[in-house]
């Protein structure tokens, strides 16, 4: 009879057990980095025609993608298909281009021209080496049949994205 | 690489950079190794290995840290392919650093600065220095006095003529420049033969208001006074005719 009560207590005891939280907290610094090294200027070689080719005048973009790890993101590149900004167009523009692998920082990312992916005006890359290389990006816009683009100032941009696998 | 790598003591290198284009058909073996032999040893004190077999060429930018190793180990430097192909437009940068208070005797700022000790000597002991004090060439000789003192005056001449055609002191040399400076600090010249006078602008300022000027009519009656003589004069003429009966 008398032990009865003191085990009721200790059950009560037990029962308010204080409770906590403690908070994780993390941060994830991006793995993939893109820069801009060069921005594109377009040359003008004949009325109808804007070139980034240097034989026309033009500067080619050049972005450069620094990867700490491997296998873990793939480089998607677009070049351009319309203007951000011109004056006003009243004919079709034919938009040609290409994404290049220019430089690395590891002898074998230069395995990543012959295994990239190019669909519409799209260039995807899977980079497979950890370190950096850089891309350059060719754009030629060929206005109506040989006709002149007007006068003004025209913008286009280069969509470069470092899309995790 | 002594004609790389600065002769500064304390000095070491932590990275290398290089970059190197190489030329290739993808199908063939290719490494190319860039190297430095070890100066104070066999072997290579840095040596990196790219491995191009079977990728087609390309430019490559490698950045490699080193841990700071002395200068005194980077021996000759190369780049070496071994397989096929080539390597174009290479170069190779060396990144360094050194402790300018590595020899703490050059720099008194340095902290620790132990100066360097002063040479003893004993001029007693040294037969030379004895033979130099007992040579007579410190005989009082009254003619190279005067040789010198005319010598004196020459200079003084030379340089009093530099400064005064130095006044467009373009032309002038650093050693004349100098030496105008000088004069010039001793004021002999007036003030006015160098000074530049305050210019300026002087402005427009008296401004006429534009108004219509209204007709004189003095002067429209003066000249047609002067117009109604000058037609009788001319009247007068056949007048004179008329009464005569010419035509």
């Amino acid at each position: 009879m008398f032990k009865k009560p003191l085990v009721a207590a200790a059950v009560v005891f037990c029962g308010s057990v204080a409770a906590g939280e403690a908070p994780i907290m993390g941060t994830v610094q991006s793995k993939c980095v893109i820069v801009t090294d060069t921005i594109g200027v377009y040359g003008n070689p004949s009325p109808s025609i804007l070139s980034t080719t240097a034989a026309d005048g033009g500067v080619q973009p050049i972005i450069r993608y620094d990867v700490i790890n491997a296998d873990y993101y793939k480089a998607v590149i677009t070049y351009p298909n319309e203007f951000s900004s011109s004056p006003a167009l009243n004919d079709v523009v034919n938009w040609t281009g290409d994404v290049t692998v220019a430089e690395v920082s590891d002898a074998g990312m230069a395995a990543y021209d012959q295994n990239k992916i190019e669909y519409n005006n799209v260039t995807e890359v899977d980079l497979t080496v950890a370190g950096t290389v850089w891309f350059t990006v060719s754009s030629t816009a060929d206005y109506g049949y040989n006709k002149s683009f007007p006068a003004g100032t025209y913008n286009t941009v280069v969509t470069a994205e470092c899309v995790a696998l | 690489m002594e004609n790389v790598l600065p002769a500064q003591s304390g000095l070491t290198v932590n990275s290398v950079f290089y970059r190197y284009t190489t030329v290739k058909n993808p199908l063939d073996d290719m490494i190319v190794h860039v190297q430095n032999e070890d100066a104070l040893g066999s072997g290579y004190i840095f040596r990196s290995s790219d491995d191009w077999s079977g990728l087609p060429g390309n430019t490559i930018n490698k950045l490699i840290g080193v841990e700071s190793i002395p200068r005194e180990r980077w021996g000759n430097g190369s780049i070496e392919v071994e397989g096929f192909g080539t390597v174009e437009n290479s170069s190779v940068i060396y990144s360094y650093r050194y402790d300018t208070c590595f020899q703490n005797t050059v720099d008194p700022a340095c902290p620790g600065y132990i100066p360097p000790p002063l040479p003893t000597v004993d001029a007693f002991s040294d037969e030379e220095l004895i033979q130099k004090a007992m040579e007579p060439e410190n005989n009082w000789n009254p003619n190279k006095e005067d040789e010198e003192r005319r010598a004196f005056v020459n200079a003084q001449k030379r340089k009093l003529e530099k400064a005064l055609g130095g006044i467009n002191s373009a032309l002038m040399t650093a050693q004349a420049e100098t030496a105008a400076a000088l004069f010039f600090a001793m004021n002999p010249v007036p003030v006015s033969y160098t000074a530049s006078l305050p210019g300026g602008v002087y402005e427009e300022t008296i401004q006429y208001s534009s108004e219509q000027l209204q007709d004189n009519s003095k002067g429209r009656r003066a000249v047609f006074a002067s117009q109604l003589l000058h037609e009788e004069m001319v009247q007068l003429q056949y007048r004179g005719a008329e009464s005569t009966g010419e035509k």
